[in-house]
């Protein structure tokens, strides 16, 4: 079948339209985020396939099966990659299908992880085992936690404190997407300043390899609860396999969450399939209503009085001087 | 030369291959390669790429290349242009490379 590569396809309410219909046909949701987009056209203008770049992420490549077998896929993730590296981009990750591997390890796709379900790729071979190389080592039991932080609450201070008691080590992992309203350079030095004064805690960034925006895409696979946890179960074997076993990391310690229905989904696929790979999950009480979106809450209301309840003295200065 | 950022050459096309060399910092040339006909030629591409980038005097890079069945010209080519880059380098010789 003929078909005519387009790319940087403005995507208009009508040619949105067109595209999330052809998604879905092939098994997609489109939740946006689209940079720059690759379509393959019939003569028809009717959507054969589709790519886009999305950051550092390729997302939402779906060939028509009328083209597949003729390297159209290749075609796109071609365009994207080029697209990516003109942008100066050159970290690129994806996930797909975990029976496509193949097809990408041809586009110079390298599996950081899969599952049943989901494959995890990035474009250069060792990028991961670059990345966790550059972590400090420590001796004797370590534990991590992971955390966004945004921002540092008094209640991210009992959580680290109360963890670093139960291990020789403790890392935190601080979430390093730029997504939320804290910057991540704000969030680091908030913790590390925050922690500062106890001596067994290494604070580092996630890197592109937990629960970052690249980890969690909800957007992967059939609508609702399933593409949810099939994308935890992602990050948690990425966790379990890969960054578990190099650090020597043997306890995961996370607090309880009773607002966001995400977390606590993911909170509970942790604790059902961690153990299985031998790391203990710890599960620690929330200290007394302090949560950061009540701190985001009371900062639009500029209640300094409720914030220096909920968050510590370094945490304030940062929300005095930047974020208020 | 010195490789002080990430360079580029090249496509996924068939017939040419994408190369991106990268700094490291150690010394050596790390070299991944993904090619279309790696049994038959994976190793006669290895050679173009490492010598050509003798040729230039990189001696610390990591080079990723995925090869869509490119002969040795279009190899070199790729590889010049790409260390070129990321040496942020436009003092050509184009001869520099393997193929003269």
């Amino acid at each position: 079948m003929e078909f005519y590569p387009a790319a940087g396809v403005v995507l208009t309410k009508e040619r949105l339209e067109k595209t999330e219909s052809f998604l879905r046909a092939m098994g997609l949701r489109y939740e946006g985020g689209a940079d720059y987009t690759v379509q393959l056209v019939s003569e028809y203008g009717e959507i054969l396939g589709n790519g886009c770049l999305c950051g550092n992420i390729l997302k939402y490549i779906a060939v028509s099966p009328a083209l597949q077998g003729e390297g159209a896929a290749l075609t796109i993730v071609s365009e994207l990659v080029s697209e990516a590296f003109r942008r100066g981009v050159t970290k690129l990750f994806l996930f797909t299908k975990a029976g496509n591997e193949m097809l990408f390890r041809g586009a110079g796709f390298y599996t950081v992880v899969s599952t049943n379900e989901v494959c995890f790729m990035e474009n250069s071979r060792g990028g991961f085992d670059r990345w966790i190389s550059s972590i400090e080592r420590r001796e004797g039991v370590k534990a991590a936690a992971v955390m966004n932080c945004n921002p540092f609450t008094k209640g991210h201070r009992y959580l680290i404190e109360n963890a670093a008691k139960q291990a020789d080590s403790l890392y935190v992992f601080v979430v390093s997407e730029d997504r939320s309203v804290f910057s991540f350079e704000d969030r680091m030095s908030m913790v590390k300043e925050g922690v500062s004064d106890i001596e067994n805690v290494v604070v580092c960034p996630s890197g592109d390899y937990m629960i970052s925006y690249a980890t969690f895409p909800t957007y992967f696979m059939k609508e609702g609860a399933d593409a949810e946890t099939a994308n935890a179960r992602l990050d948690l074997a990425l966790f379990a396999r890969k960054i578990a076993p190099a650090l020597g990391i043997t306890k995961r310690f996370v607090g309880t969450e009773p607002y966001c229905g995400v977390t606590r989904n993911y909170n509970e696929l942790m604790k059902e399939l961690l153990p299985k790979e031998g790391i203990e999950v710890i599960e620690l009480e929330r200290y007394g209503g302090v949560s950061a979106s009540l701190v985001r809450a009371a900062m639009k209301k500029k209640d300094i009085l409720t914030l220096s309840r909920l968050v510590p003295e370094s945490t304030l200065r940062v929300i005095r001087e930047r974020y208020m | 030369m010195e490789i002080k950022k990430t360079g580029v050459a090249g496509t996924m096309e068939s017939s040419d291959i994408i190369v991106r060399i990268e700094p490291k910092n150690t010394e050596g040339v790390e070299l991944t390669l993904e090619s279309a006909v790696m049994q038959q030629y994976g190793r006669q591409i290895e050679k173009v790429i490492r010598e050509t980038l003798e040729g230039l005097g990189v001696t610390s890079a990591y080079v990723n290349a995925v090869d869509k069945g490119a002969l040795d010209c279009t190899v070199a080519a790729r590889t010049l242009a790409a260390a070129y880059r990321a040496a942020e380098s436009k003092d050509y010789v184009w001869n520099g490379g393997s193929i003269r």
